[in-house]
């Protein structure tokens, strides 16, 4: 048979146990054995997997070892886990049948195909093959499934590709699991069948190898007319999804909503009465995006966006540090750095850490492994941490892998104050005890030399165009912070099991990004100016369903300082002490009850779910009560009244939620004016109202 | 409650925004009003409330609940095993107090599960689910407090002093997720903040501008809600209540305890933190949560579990003496039948003692404490083997630490609630009562 495996009628090359070794007729233990204990679950945490083994018998967990796990198989227990003379005897199999006492239960039947194939390789002396060959990629068809209505089922069939360019039908051998099971399910031979109209995904591993497919039914049984016209290539990514899943787009937002969004989105301000009133005269969307961008307020926003990422605070970087470092970064964003450049230099901090701000990149911890692990996972979107003791369950990442990645910052050190560069040290990986030397994520042992300050190579990796993590995680971030949601969430998870809603357009958006030289401002221009982004909240029919292909927009809370500051600015008296905004602060660790309870990043690590800080009972008590807000309420509104009450309430209106009153809004606070006793108390109490309202908590 | 046209949101729990304005503010946030008469028919359950006691980090198996004096030392560690008022039953050394209020305990020391990172192995306790990236799920408090009507103007699950992330409501709304007293309740001029107005505020003036806000809301009505802007309205509304009763307030005040008392329960903030809990359970709420950090022990056990420059402090005496005071003190005011009490961590410890002569993570093993709610004390649930490596008897599994701590409190745990994806999502999916409780 010459047919590529591959391409053979899924059950005909899998389920037949004579067609097993068609194009490789030797045995290979890595890829044709273990994969069978695999999937029946003697390698999973709870049973032999687990870091001691279960009853005297250890395996790799997952099968990701196949050296050790061929040896404990072979040898261990003398010999006496498999029969050569009489295999149907071996240990492991009338264990895994549970012929004989096995607390793990029956994992396989005498009758399967996978048994028989255990059978025979024991019979064929229970070789572990070729030692180097290993799975190299899967591939997937097909690759992105769209099914009619919920109840429609697929096979899926997954082939891997070997490091020595072979491929196989492995679709009776990989692990299935459905990202949610209430979308969608999916069996152990790789059926999926949908459950509701919704879109999800199913994860697929074998081999250490990772990779997911797109499962979907469209929103509704009809398509739709889709009344959206594009305005760059994000549009026409976003259009092509919505129709695909049968999604109807929400209208633009009005003039007001997209003023008040747009100042808090890119600026972490509300627009003042003067750019409010000037608008709703002339709505020039572009004009206020392009100002916006260029402001000060910009800078603040994202320089505190970025550092909540890098955890800059008195805490890990000290209270000089933080300081020197938290101002060369909104230097930096300032002069409109290019952020490749801005973490190059970050990774090649160096100098000290009073004076230099990047040296503090390093201040966080002095544990290269720790430093791997924040690198790749806050700027390069991968999550290594799990690769320490063995291999990531749901990533590619080996121990090697999180061990050289660890090597990049071996020689990185203090003394004092001073970030210095050792000559020797390596990181060694805890199982083999060889001193590993740095490689970068995915890439390939070479024998080129280092050099002397091995930073500069891992920098220069991180930051190049063909890097497939970093401008994807930097777009990613950035479009979260606008849209509400990531196209990859969590934010800091690019799993290859893990896919974006919409994975052409984070491609797309990361292309554009490295054309323009990484320009923050660009990326953030390219995306207010959408159409996507201009999207009114209210949803469209089944478009409430969706929460991630941006058929309208996502109603965001005002979280933490950008709360606290558009609180003053409306109120028009600042409640926090001191000269700064709230944006403007440094430290997080600075103590401010009202900076906690109105929630703040606390940067100890990541803050991927901003409603976890803050809010609550206590938000609701302090804003009724807490003596800063009530300070400053008493302080302003009293000066409002000298305007008169229908200019003061127009004022209001307009310094609070951007909009002038309707008319009957207006006509209600002048009745209710009138009958207030006190003219001072009324201005603030409606000054109050207006900024603990729902309208004003939220960007809609 | 066919309001579900395309402008009603579906709340995570599935019950829309309309539903809610009919059944009115004062009923049970996100119950109909056919389930508000449902609960108030149904014969009141003997047990009202929950106090959680939180052992943040991990608590060593082996240095508190489950010795193993017999094990060579370097499992058994630097501590010894001592007798306690039920026969057979061993507790470790610096866990005196604890030792004479066995008789109201049932031990469960064959915890065991497979999550060895804190966020996981929390996750997985204090929800009775597995972590999925698909759905964050809501704290057991979280899920009584929604199971639960309005009755006080207290909140009804409260952590002490705050709180950490899988103690929130999760996927539910927010207005489910614990009220944090946040500070030191330890400390001698504690106060729970803003109950108060400052002193040139009237309440007229609070209830004034709470009108103005609802109005303001009122105006705004065609703006799309979120699951957000509904907890925010409740908790306006709680705050309003409970500023508004002095009664609910001073369940807050640890100033109206004798010296006495605060000297009983330890003058740490674990100690301070159950007699919080005890007040407020008192005055009627139903789930507290005592959130005890610093048990992630992984140097030096001889001398920080115990401190050794304080005789008679540190994480375990300290632990021990608040344990017991609480359930001395809840049996003399009658209330241990009609209260749970639970503590437990996220995972136990590794047998062996490391290199930096500490404990490192270990879920295979672990112990849970359950005492009053009708609970049988004098008991100890499962076995782990000679040296406390994994459960050779009756494993237990967080799911059914779930199941046990939401029935004892009258949950119906096969209830389903929806996401806001319209996702359906029972109140736990696996695990079993675990009968030798009761």
């Amino acid at each position: 048979m010459s047919l590529p495996r591959w391409l053979l009628p899924f059950g005909a090359a899998v389920l037949t146990p004579q067609l097993r070794a068609v194009e490789s007729p030797e045995w290979n233990f890595g890829t044709q054995i273990l994969p069978i204990l695999t999937k029946s679950g003697c390698n999973a945490g709870a049973c032999h997997g687990a870091a001691t083994g279960q009853g005297g018998f250890s395996l790799s967990l997952l099968g990701y070892d196949a050296a050790h796990d061929h040896a404990a198989i072979t040898r261990e227990l003398s010999g006496r886990r498999i029969d050569l003379a009489d295999p149907a005897r071996s240990l492991l199999l009338r264990k895994a049948t549970r012929t004989i006492k096995h607390k793990g239960g029956r994992r396989l039947t005498l009758d399967s195909a996978h048994y028989a194939t255990l059978r025979e390789w024991i019979a064929d002396g229970a070789p572990a093959g070729v030692p180097t060959l290993a799975v190299a990629g899967l591939t997937v068809a097909p690759a992105d499934l769209l099914l009619k209505a919920p109840g429609d089922a697929a096979q899926l069939r997954v082939s891997a590709v070997y490091s020595d360019g072979t491929r196989s039908d492995v679709t009776a051998l990989a692990l299935y699991d459905s990202h949610d099971d209430a979308v969608a399910e999916v069996s152990a031979d790789g059926v999926v069948t949908m459950r509701r109209r919704a879109a999800s995904s199913v994860m697929i591993r074998f081999g250490g190898q990772v990779t997911a497919v797109r499962v979907a039914v469209p929103f509704q049984a009809e398509p739709v007319a889709l009344d959206f016209e594009p305005v760059n290539f994000i549009d026409e990514h976003i259009a092509a999804e919505l129709r695909r899943l049968h999604l109807p787009a929400s209208p633009l937002a009005d003039a007001g909503t997209f003023l008040r969004r747009t100042h808090l989105d890119l600026a972490g301000r509300l627009p003042n009465e003067e750019e409010a009133r000037a608008f709703l005269v002339e709505p020039k969307r572009e004009d206020v995006i392009q100002r916006l961008i260029g402001s000060p307020e910009f800078v603040d926003l994202w320089t505190m966006r970025l550092a909540d990422v890098l955890l800059i605070s008195s805490k890990k970087q000290g209270a000089e540090g933080s300081r020197v470092y938290h101002d060369w970064l909104h230097s930096q964003i300032e002069r409109n750095t290019p952020l490749n450049n801005l973490v190059e230099e970050l990774l090649t901090g160096r100098g000290d850490i009073s004076r230099d701000g990047p040296a503090n990149f390093y201040r966080l911890t002095t544990d290269p492994r720790d430093m791997g692990e924040f690198v790749s996972r806050s700027l390069l979107g991968v999550r290594l941490a799990c690769a320490r003791c063995h291999h990531h369950p749901f990533d590619r990442w080996s121990m090697e892998d999180y061990y050289s990645f660890a090597g990049w910052f071996a020689q990185t050190a203090f003394e004092g104050t001073r970030v210095v560069l050792k000559n020797r040290g390596e990181v060694e990986h805890p199982k083999t005890r060889k001193a590993m030397l740095p490689l970068a994520l995915g890439a390939v042992k070479t024998e080129e030399a280092l050099p002397a300050d091995r930073r500069e190579a891992l920098a220069a990796w991180t930051v190049g165009a063909d890097n497939p993590f970093f401008a994807r995680v930097l777009v990613n971030r950035v479009w979260k912070h606008l849209m509400g949601r990531g196209l990859v969430e969590p934010v800091d998870d690019l799993r290859a099991s893990n896919p974006a809603s919409i994975p052409a357009l984070l491609d797309a958006l990361a292309d554009d990004f490295v054309k323009h030289d990484f320009d923050l401002r660009h990326l953030v221009r390219t995306i207010a100016v959408s159409r996507v982004y201009q999207l009114a909240s209210i949803s469209t029919g089944v478009n409430r369903l969706d929460e991630q292909f941006g058929s309208h927009a996502h109603v965001k809370a005002l979280t933490g300082p950008v709360l606290v500051d558009a609180m003053s600015q409306a109120i028009g008296v600042r409640f926090l002490p001191g000269e700064l905004t709230a944006v403007q602060r440094h430290d997080p660790a600075a103590e401010s009850y009202t900076l906690d309870v109105l929630g703040r990043c606390p940067r100890t690590d990541e803050c991927g779910n901003p409603a976890l800080y803050g809010g609550g009972l206590s938000q609701a008590l302090h804003l009724l009560n807490g003596a800063d807000i009530n300070r400053s309420l008493r302080e302003s509104a009293g000066r409002q009244v000298a305007l008169g009450i229908g200019p003061m309430i127009e004022s209001f209106y307009l310094r609070s939620l951007s909009r002038l009153p309707t008319d009957a809004e207006r006509a209600y606070w002048l009745d209710q004016a009138a009958r207030a006793p006190d003219p001072n108390a009324f201005a603030e109490d409606l000054l109050w109202a207006l900024v603990n309202c729902r309208e004003f908590a939220f960007i809609h | 409650m066919n309001a579900t046209g395309p402008s009603s949101p579906v709340r995570c729990d599935g019950v829309v925004r309309r539903d809610f304005l009919h059944v009115g503010l004062m009923s049970a946030f996100g119950l109909s009003l056919a389930d508000v008469l449902r609960l108030q028919a149904a014969p009141a359950g003997r047990v009202k409330s929950c106090i959680l006691i939180w052992l943040d980090g991990g608590p060593s198996h082996l240095d508190t609940f489950d010795p193993k004096p017999d094990a060579p030392v370097e499992i058994r560690g630097p501590f010894k095993a001592i007798g306690t008022d039920v026969d057979g039953i061993q507790l470790s050394e610096h866990l005196r107090e604890s030792a004479r209020v066995m008789k109201h305990v049932a031990l469960v020391r064959s915890l065991t599960h497979e999550l060895g990172n804190h966020d996981t192995g929390s996750h997985y306790l204090l929800t009775g689910h597995r972590p999925t990236p698909a759905l964050q799920y809501p704290s057991l408090g979280s899920i009584v407090a929604r199971e639960s009507g309005d009755g006080t103007a207290l909140p009804p699950y409260v952590t002490v002093p705050d709180s950490v992330p899988s103690l929130r409501a999760g996927c539910l709304p927010a207005a489910f997720g614990p009220f944090a007293i946040a500070g030191d309740p330890s400390k001698p001029d504690y106060r729970v903040r803003d109950l108060q107005p400052p002193e040139w505020l009237s309440f007229e003036r609070l209830g004034q501008r709470r009108e103005m806000q609802r109005q303001l809301d009122q105006f705004a009505r065609s703006i799309e809600e979120s699951g957000d802007s509904l907890a925010r309205d409740r908790f306006f509304e709680q705050a309003h209540q409970l500023i508004a009763s002095p009664s609910a307030r001073a369940a807050f005040d640890l100033e109206q305890e004798s010296p006495q008392t605060r000297q009983r329960y330890g003058q740490r903030r674990i100690g301070a933190g159950c007699l919080l809990a005890r007040r407020l359970v008192e005055a009627g709420t139903r789930f507290v949560t005592v959130v005890d950090r610093g048990w992630d022990t992984h140097q030096d056990i001889a001398r920080t579990l115990p401190d050794a420059q304080f005789p008679g402090s540190g994480k375990v005496p300290d632990m021990d003496r608040a344990f017991a005071a609480l359930i001395t003190d809840l049996n003399e005011r009658g209330l241990l039948d009609s209260t749970l009490v639970v503590m437990m961590g996220e995972f136990g410890r590794t047998p062996k003692i490391n290199s930096r002569a500490g404990r490192d993570h270990w879920p295979r093993a672990g112990f849970a404490c359950f005492a009053g709610g009708g609970v049988r004390g004098g008991q100890v649930i499962g076995r782990t083997d000679e040296h406390g490596e994994t459960p050779e008897e009756r494993p237990v599994r967080p799911e059914d630490i779930a199941q046990s701590i939401l029935t004892l409190l009258g949950v119906d745990t096969t209830d389903e609630y929806q996401t806001p994806a319209g996702r359906p999502m029972k109140i736990l999916t696996s695990g079993e009562f675990v009968s030798e409780l009761t």
